[in-house]
């Protein structure tokens, strides 16, 4: 059918728990979207991913009408699970809050590439790259 | 006690999406982060695509408790450090009330009437049938065909204008189910529909039961082909789609209309619509009539006999 998009719209949610509390509620609100049809269905789809965060990107069309498409977890997720940690640093510039290697990266990279709006996998890596910096991650050998 | 949220918003190039949703996630409500992706279209929604070169909006909430100022801080020295090593935008703060969100999306749709005699009631809401209206229970969801697109008023017009009890129907890119129930309301004796994506032969089947009809309807994902399957059956064909998959389907659509059958097709965008006429005359429908309802047209016809 005739789908002009009115907003595209990412969230990044703990799989099998969303309810319509922030951010959901004003996000999807303000496009006029059935929010409890959404909650319902990314709760179905995630169920067996519960303790991850799985981002979902819905596209909202003219007629209120909406899709999703649920992706690969945060970068930062990835990155923490590689580096052994449970938080980035507070200040990066200053402390470490862990490491990974360099391969790790890559993987990491290579695994997000098709949701990182990224035209190749050196661009998913320097984004992924970045991501670490901003935690106090240091990329080694 | 929580009395209404504090929204946090920032702007950051695709590139520091990610490193700006992990701070927000560590400090916004359950760890929830929404991002505005920015996108470019063509006027009839094809081609979709994102746009990386554009900035991308990134938000986040807070409770507005004792707790609030202290968060904000944090965000924002930790946007800071980030800002040292990539470009982020100014953070924003606003006060937003508390609302019912799991209701509140519920007041954009009312009960509203689409041509002479057709009304679309969201299950919520009550109304009651005058004379010989169509009412069609449709609950607004995944699927697109909420009644309040132009191109899908115009197939319910259509619709109004052109079925007589008894006819064969065929819906290609059934969406919600809202023409192929208003087919059903008409009196069709048997209706085929299909969709290429499954969440809208769900919501079809969904909407079927809710509006309780006796009309034989089967739905299956899938499109039309030029196969033995259609071929010649139907008195009355619909696809209210888009511009370039009606002009790749004329073939198959015409040949699933029976001899003098009717053919209504929309979701066609002005711009396009010489380009769907010319592809729907050169695959045989004649006496071709197009109506228009903003920037979107229906083009209907008949099938040529033999």
């Amino acid at each position: 059918m005739a789908k002009r998009v009115k907003a595209i719209v990412k969230l990044q949610l703990p799989a099998g728990k969303a309810n319509p509390a922030p951010p959901v509620g004003p996000a999807l609100g303000q496009h006029g979207v059935a929010i409890m049809n959404f909650v319902k269905e990314y709760n179905e789809r995630t169920s067996s991913m519960v303790g991850q965060v799985i981002p979902v990107v819905i596209t909202v069309f003219e007629d209120r009408s909406f899709t999703f498409v649920t992706r690969t977890p945060p970068a930062a997720d990835l990155l923490r699970r590689a580096a052994g940690i449970d938080k980035g640093a507070a200040n990066p510039l200053k402390d470490k809050a862990g490491k990974i290697t360099d391969a790790q990266l890559r993987e990491i990279a290579e695994l997000k590439l098709k949701d990182l709006n990224a035209v190749d996998v050196d661009g998913a890596r320097k984004q992924i790259e970045g991501t670490a910096r901003s935690m106090g991650i240091e990329i080694v050998g | 006690m929580v009395g209404g949220w504090i929204e946090l918003v920032v702007q950051a190039d695709n590139e520091a999406v990610e490193a700006v949703s992990e701070i927000f996630s560590r400090y916004g409500y359950g760890g929830g982060v929404a991002i505005d992706e920015p996108f470019d279209q063509e006027s009839d929604g094809d081609n979709l695509r994102i746009a990386t070169d554009r900035p991308f909006t990134v938000r986040t909430y807070i409770p507005d408790d004792e707790g609030a100022r202290e968060k904000v801080e944090a965000l924002e020295r930790a946007l800071w450090h980030l800002g040292q090593m990539r470009y982020v935008g100014p953070l924003s703060t606003t006060r937003r009330e508390e609302e019912d969100w799991a209701n509140a999306w519920k007041e954009h749709f009312y009960v509203h009437r689409v041509g002479a005699r057709t009304v679309i009631r969201p299950p919520w809401r009550e109304y009651e049938r005058q004379n010989d209206d169509i009412v069609i229970n449709l609950d607004p969801g995944m699927a697109f065909g909420t009644g309040l697109h132009p191109s899908t008023q115009l197939c319910l017009i259509a619709l109004e204008e052109r079925m007589r009890p008894g006819m064969r129907v065929l819906d290609v890119g059934v969406g919600s189910g809202v023409l192929t129930i208003a087919a059903a309301r008409h009196g069709a004796s048997s209706i085929d529909a299909v969709d290429v994506e499954s969440v809208a032969v769900r919501a079809t089947r969904d909407n079927v039961a809710r509006n309780e009809l006796t009309t034989p309807i089967r739905v299956s994902v899938g499109t039309v082909e030029a196969t033995e399957e259609f071929a010649g059956r139907y008195d009355l064909v619909v696809a209210n789609i888009i511009a370039r998959i009606i002009i790749e389907l004329a073939r198959p659509l015409l040949a699933a209309c029976a001899p003098g059958g009717r053919l209504i097709t929309a979701g066609i965008i002005i711009d396009r619509a010489d380009e769907v006429r010319a592809a729907l005359d050169a695959a045989g429908l004649t006496a071709i009539e197009q109506h228009q309802m903003g920037d979107w047209v229906c083009i209907e016809g008949t099938k040529k006999y033999g």
